[in-house]
């Protein structure tokens, strides 16, 4: 209507310009959808303690799955073993998720050799978390040591 | 002069209005100012990636205990290099103060980094009383 009439450029515009203001808060929810994706993710792994009683080792526990990351000492080629049988990566995930489904107890250990990247354990230890094993132990030489 | 001064009446306004841009500029001035700082405060490396990983609201804050390992196999606290050997009683130091349940340490450890040095420093850790380690990955893209 303002526009019909010759005096409208005239009139005064009573409105606030939001535009500015509707700039501003567009950067500000883009900068915050680019922060979230960087909260931390992780995934929870235990280090068993050594046992307060030695006299009383626990017992010996057939079902318990130690899943081992082999390297050939140059840091190259990884292999992989569940208990004492050797798996391929790729069978790895499958074989774990088949052992766990059936089982209450859902623990599991990871055990490395020095020689391996870090990454290497880490992919398993994912794994792991993908057949929703509960608690996962890392195994250190000190812990191997009973130390 | 008199036809002149109507002609510059109706003389368009040829400059841009640089206003929202400015604006839109000073605020983001302003918010990288803010970020920068929270950037910087880690050790940087290249975390591995995980399907899996949870979200550890924990890790950021202030009182979190990190212990990083870069591929070259030096370890962190926070973001100072500290000797192996000073590791588990600073870690220790750090967590008197907390609950048995609250007693986590965060791992930041370089994917490419020696397991051997990661495997160290794990032991520095267990050997200040702490069970519960988080290993801090980035989360793969679905």
């Amino acid at each position: 209507m303002a526009m019909g009439g010759g005096g409208g450029t005239d009139k005064a515009v009573s409105d606030i310009n939001v535009t500015p203001l509707i700039d501003v808060l567009l950067v500000l929810l883009i900068i915050f959808m680019v922060i979230v994706p960087i909260a931390p993710h992780g995934l929870n792994t235990l280090i068993p303690q050594p046992p307060k009683d030695k006299s009383n080792p626990p017992p010996d526990n057939d079902r318990t799955i130690v899943v081992q990351v082999l390297g050939d000492g140059s840091g190259g080629h990884v292999s992989y073993k569940i208990n004492d049988d050797d798996f391929a990566k790729t069978a790895l995930e499958a074989k774990l998720a088949e052992i766990f489904s059936t089982r209450s107890e859902k623990v599991m250990f990871v055990k490395g050799t020095k020689d391996v990247d870090y990454g290497k354990v880490a992919e398993v230890i994912d794994m792991g978390h993908q057949a929703d094993v509960d608690n996962i132990g890392l195994i250190t030489p000190r812990v191997e040591a009973g130390q | 002069m008199g036809i002149n001064k109507r002609d510059e009446g109706k003389k368009v306004n040829s400059n841009i209005n640089v206003t929202p841009m400015v604006d839109v500029m000073l605020v983001l001035l302003i918010i990288f100012m803010v970020i920068t700082p929270m950037l910087n405060n880690k050790v940087n490396v290249n975390l591995p990636v995980s399907a899996a990983a949870t979200i550890q609201d924990d890790a950021n804050k202030e009182d979190s205990v990190q212990v990083a390992v870069t591929k070259d196999g030096q370890t962190y606290l926070g973001v100072n290099p500290i000797a192996l050997d000073d590791l588990g009683s600073k870690v220790s130091g750090l967590l008197q103060n907390k609950a048995d349940s609250d007693k986590k340490v965060f791992m930041r450890a370089d994917s490419r980094a020696n397991y051997g040095k990661v495997m160290d420093a794990v032991d520095e850790i267990r050997a200040a009383g702490v069970s519960n380690l988080v290993l801090l990955t980035d989360k793969k893209e679905q």
